[in-house]
């Protein structure tokens, strides 16, 4: 098990690397010079060179590579052209807020799949069962940034107001400047409208998928032997047939971090969140290429990580998984 | 296991192309295919037929959108900004005084060539490459499923919001191009993938054998007989898929990455809409809506399907 999760882990550099070094060839050909966005109206061809020369701009693209690996071994994830601050700084002082919008959405969508999938897969083709399914496919049809406009609609503005429809609190210890206002409360009520808005659309994939799968388990000989042998309806649903039920959900969950990181670039910026999704395409849009780097460097990183954590955890839902 | 009707293989199916189509026409000679038996289960699925008839509603609107369309989705009327729907405006008109409703049938064009087209785009691509990589294995499996998993190692959203910047996005026909080329990319694994997974168990079956010891080129089998027995995963893919894609258009339109204004483009009126929401809800909601009953139309179509298709998952 340790040897294959060394393997894996010295498996996740080169993909990272594919990753990183493809976002880095492909931002240098985007059309358009971000020495000219940078020098704005001063610009001029003697500052031009310089400005190139200073940032390592006049290299070949490899050998812009090649640097900018070398000073990230270094822990260096270089400066941004534009801001003038440290990439690594402002990435970290972002990733809380997009961590636990994520993890508060799968949260979401784990709370409604879960019940759902089961009341679905336990009553099959009965109203409850016909009602899980049909709102599964209302919510697998809406688009994240829909559904938050409709939540808007709702609460910040319906409801006079009853949650804030922009901005954020940071939650206690997470603050990056002294004048920045934390609290639990403040940080609950905005990120609760974002959290449900990404969470919705996750929930009605993995209803779907573990209704399907449970219908499936339920009918195997295990889950009779379960019932024969006199155990009641709860130990037999959650312990034998849910944990059987979600290997497949648990893979797609994983599939979906690529679908997630969109949709938190979607959230934050319909809800104008300080996360890494509104940094990332900032960033990609203004053509500042070390911060692009950090948010493409961050985001290859989260999604193989995410994917070795799903392979990882087969082995605790079905122990005869081995990696050996 | 289902037994499935023994297709292709025979010399007259493989080699004799010109036999006039009378022959094949019997119908008590031959037995029906399984995409015939698919599609009468799937005329029996009450959601796949709405699902069907939303398509099919979305595609008379998106063809005949200047005529339905009761004004020019483009032109602004400075006179009537912010109108609340009314019998003029049924969906009322922007802060540009440009009517909803034309804007809103106008959209449907941009979403579903966007949707069909970036999909068949990475079908034709998509599909020819799995099929050779896994017919042929080895070197050519390698070197295709590596470039492959390149893609796929990728968070969708990340590459396509890069491309769409490399691409600079654009208004009108070009700029749509663009945003299905984009999608397209994004979408090409996907199919290598599965074709590649069914030609690996199709490719040892014994009608493939026994074309081969016929004599009939590679070409003509992966066609002829390979590609028609794997069709079935493939179509619900791109039906579903469809869905898929114009959920991202919308979401790169709502970026801003989409098809340029003055195009009129329901993610991007959305987003363009939001800044007057307190006001003016029904702006951002009728595009909005848009969206949703279009990817709801693709998703029951392609769930319909998917049942019709294949009989083990009911």
């Amino acid at each position: 098990m340790r040897v294959y999760v060394l393997r894996r882990l010295l498996g996740i550099v080169p993909t990272v690397l594919m990753i990183t070094l493809v976002v880095f060839v492909m931002m240098r050909s985007v059309p358009g010079d971000p020495v000219v966005a940078l020098l704005g109206d001063a610009y001029d061809e003697q500052d031009a060179i310089r400005v190139r020369q200073a940032y390592g701009l006049d290299k070949p693209v490899l050998v812009q590579y090649a640097i900018w690996l070398g000073k990230l071994a270094q822990g260096d994830w270089g400066v941004s052209y534009m801001t003038g601050r440290p990439v690594l700084k402002d990435v970290l002082v972002r990733l809380p807020v997009t961590l636990e919008l994520i993890v508060l959405s799968m949260g979401v969508a784990l709370a409604i799949a879960v019940p759902a999938a089961i009341v679905g897969a336990l009553r099959q083709n009965t109203w409850a069962d016909y009602t899980a399914t049909t709102i599964a496919m209302i919510g697998v049809s809406i688009p994240e940034f829909f559904i938050g406009v409709l939540l808007l609609l709702v609460f910040s503005i319906g409801l006079g107001g009853l949650l804030p429809s922009s901005g954020w609190t940071y939650l206690p210890g997470t603050c990056p400047t002294m004048v920045c206002g934390a609290s639990l409360w403040g940080n609950a009520q905005h990120v609760l409208l974002p959290a449900i808005a990404l969470g919705v659309g996750r929930a009605a994939i993995l209803t779907r998928l573990l209704r399907a799968s449970m219908l499936e388990v339920i009918r195997t000989e295990y889950v009779t032997t379960a019932r024969a042998k006199g155990l009641s309806e709860r130990p037999v649903v959650l312990k034998h047939a849910l944990k059987n039920a979600l290997i497949p959900t648990v893979t797609v969950m994983g599939l979906q971090v690529g679908f997630l990181i969109g949709g938190a670039i979607v959230v934050e910026t319909l809800f104008a969140m300080p996360g890494l999704g509104t940094f990332g395409i900032d960033a990609i849009i203004a053509r500042d290429y070390q911060q692009v780097q950090g948010f493409a460097l961050l985001t290859a990183l989260a999604f193989v990580v995410m994917n070795l954590l799903v392979d990882l955890s087969y082995t605790f839902l079905d122990p005869r998984i081995r990696y050996a | 296991m289902t037994m499935q009707p023994i297709r292709g293989g025979s010399l007259s199916e493989a080699e004799v192309t010109t036999v006039p189509r009378v022959a094949w026409g019997a119908p008590a000679e031959r037995s029906e295919s399984p995409l015939v038996q698919g599609l009468r289960r799937l005329r029996r699925s009450t959601t796949a037929l709405v699902g069907v008839a939303i398509v099919a509603m979305l595609l008379v609107t998106a063809l005949f959108a200047d005529v339905l369309a009761p004004q020019s989705p483009i032109t602004s009327d400075q006179t009537h900004t912010f109108a609340r729907p009314s019998w003029d405006h049924p969906l009322g008109t922007d802060q540009l005084g440009r009517d909803m409703l034309s804007r809103v049938i106008h959209g449907t064009r941009i979403s579903l060539l966007v949707g069909v087209s970036s999909v068949l785009l990475a079908l034709f691509v998509g599909v020819p490459f799995g099929m050779m990589a896994g017919f042929y294995g080895g070197r050519v499996d390698t070197v295709v499923m590596r470039v492959m998993d390149l893609i796929l190692a990728f968070p969708i959203y990340l590459l396509a919001i890069i491309l769409m910047v490399m691409f600079t996005p654009t208004a009108g026909l070009i700029g749509t191009m663009k945003v299905t080329g984009a999608i397209a990319i994004v979408r090409i694994p996907i199919y290598a993938r599965l074709v590649r997974g069914s030609v690996l168990s199709i490719k040892e079956k014994e009608y493939v054998e026994a074309c081969r010891a016929l004599g009939v080129r590679d070409p003509w089998i992966l066609f002829r007989h390979v590609l028609p027995n794997c069709l079935a995963p493939i179509i619900v893919t791109t039906t579903l898929g469809i869905a898929t894609s114009i959920i991202v258009e919308a979401t790169l339109s709502f970026l801003g990455l989409g098809t340029q204004p003055p195009t009129p483009s329901w993610g991007w009126d959305l987003k363009a809409n939001i800044s007057f929401i307190q006001a003016n809800a029904w702006l951002s909601l009728f595009p909005g809506l848009a969206i949703f009953v279009t990817v709801l139309g693709f998703n029951l179509f392609g769930d319909g399907l998917r049942d019709a298709l294949d009989p083990r998952l009911k």
